[in-house]
């Protein structure tokens, strides 16, 4: 089955060949799953060490999400969105999950209240790729408290009742906020479908 | 089209961003059930916010590679969804009000086709949460070794099939070709015993037919079940005729 993706246009190539893998992986492919590794490792640990912070549970979580790809590949259904959006998904998810266990929660509670992950330090971590440039223009266009409220959530691994504490505004405000601001991101991208 | 504050709507964003809590996110995702546009926009937020993680990307310690692919070889897949033909499905209706145990057995593999169809015809990605945490409690309940499994029939059509663990005081409920609701309007699940009536919850939105299998739990012995139509936000006690009512065996 070659998965084509309508609806993917910046990055039609680079989605297209992982639902192409994605398929294959579903069949039992080991090779494909190397491929998945390859193309994905960087960005899923990347993320994953950025919600989590700590690099032993990061690489944990990194190779529980990806064996989540191996195990549930045949799960991903392309009429729901791309390739690349499912695995991030499940990559994100896993690692929030993480920071909100319950061992995490003593240890959340304290990083809430010191500083909150600085966009500032994510901009430095950025790989000179053109993915990564464009999505840091696209965050610069937001408005500051539209990029505040999502990469606290993103990056912070925090829930939006969370991330109007720690910025002091309301959470109707912030709901609001975290919705127009990924709608202008995701105008931004073009990755409407 | 402008929505107000209070629309559950505006949390789309927030829920493509994982930042929801465990209740809201339920909330929203029960929401998203019966509402096309706001599944289409929470799918498209979602594509975008794939992509904010770019910027972070690092990579990782290269010994991680040989484990991930190793612990992969030695790790069983997940089949995939498989359709249930219509043949497959009738068979679970025939299985009659209250099948002697032993009937589970050999019925448990139609009863597990229905379900994984209820399932999985509403199978989205934004649901995979909510599912693997279901289908673990359905499993344990279906395979509790007291499961009695009942099929109902509700008026004026459509069927409920139930399979109910007293050890687990909980059962699995899915339903079939009940009529169709206006958006306005709710299927809600009542337990009702001889000093109480308490919702069990609303039953999820159908997809083709069939609503996906849904825990009852917290059965006390004496209890009924019922459904009856409830306005779409739920009602604190039942306000209509049930459309189907099943005594639940107290043994």
């Amino acid at each position: 089955m070659t998965a084509e993706l309508p609806g993917e246009r910046p990055h039609a190539a680079a989605g297209g060949e992982l639902a192409g893998l994605l398929a294959k992986v579903a069949r039992g492919d080991e090779t494909a799953f190397a491929g998945v590794y390859d193309h994905f490792a960087a960005v899923v640990y990347g993320l994953v060490r950025r919600v989590v912070r700590d690099p032993a549970q990061s690489e944990e979580v990194t190779q529980e999400v990806l064996l989540d790809v191996w195990r549930t590949a045949s799960r991903f259904d392309p009429s729901e969105g791309s390739a690349r959006s499912w695995l991030m998904t499940l990559a994100h998810r896993r690692a929030v999950d993480r920071v909100r266990s319950a061992q995490a929660s003593a240890q959340r509670e304290a990083r809430a209240a010191v500083a909150a992950p600085d966009y500032d330090v994510v901009v430095e971590e950025v790989e000179a790729r053109l993915d990564a440039q464009r999505v840091r223009r696209c965050l610069d266009s937001l408005t500051e408290l539209q990029r505040e409220s999502v990469t606290l959530a993103y990056y912070g691994g925090y829930t939006y009742r969370e991330v109007a504490a720690l910025l002091g505004v309301a959470v109707g405000t912030i709901k609001t906020r975290m919705r127009d601001g990924l709608i202008r991101l995701r105008d931004c991208l073009g990755t409407d479908s | 089209m402008r929505l107000r504050r209070t629309d559950p709507h505006t949390l789309a964003g927030a829920y493509a961003l994982d930042a929801l809590g465990e209740a809201d996110r339920e909330n929203f995702e029960r929401h998203l059930l019966g509402c096309e546009a706001c599944h289409a926009e929470a799918a498209s937020l979602r594509e975008a916010v794939g992509w904010l993680a770019e910027p972070t990307a690092a990579v990782p310690p290269p010994r991680l590679r040989g484990q991930v692919l190793a612990e992969a070889s030695r790790t069983r897949q997940q089949p995939p969804p498989v359709r249930v033909t219509k043949r497959a499905r009738r068979s679970w209706h025939g299985i009659g009000w209250r099948a002697p145990r032993l009937a589970v057995a050999i019925a448990g593999v139609g009863i597990l086709l229905a379900l994984a169809l209820g399932t999985l015809l509403i199978s989205t990605q934004h649901q995979l949460r909510v599912q693997e945490a279901h289908s673990g409690e359905i499993a344990a309940i279906m395979n509790a070794p007291d499961a009695d499994i009942m099929t109902v029939r509700a008026r004026p059509h459509g069927s409920a099939t139930v399979v109910m663990s007293h050890t687990a005081h909980a059962l699995v409920l899915t339903t079939a070709r009940l009529p169709a609701l206006p958006s306005t309007e709710c299927y809600q699940v009542w337990l009702m015993g001889t000093h109480r009536v308490k919702s069990a919850g609303r039953l999820p939105p159908p997809k083709q037919g069939m609503t996906a299998p849904m825990i009852v739990a917290g059965l006390a012995a004496g209890d009924r079940m019922g459904v009856t139509v409830e306005p779409a936000a739920g009602a604190v006690s039942p306000s209509s005729p049930p459309v189907l009512m099943l005594a639940l065996p107290a043994d």
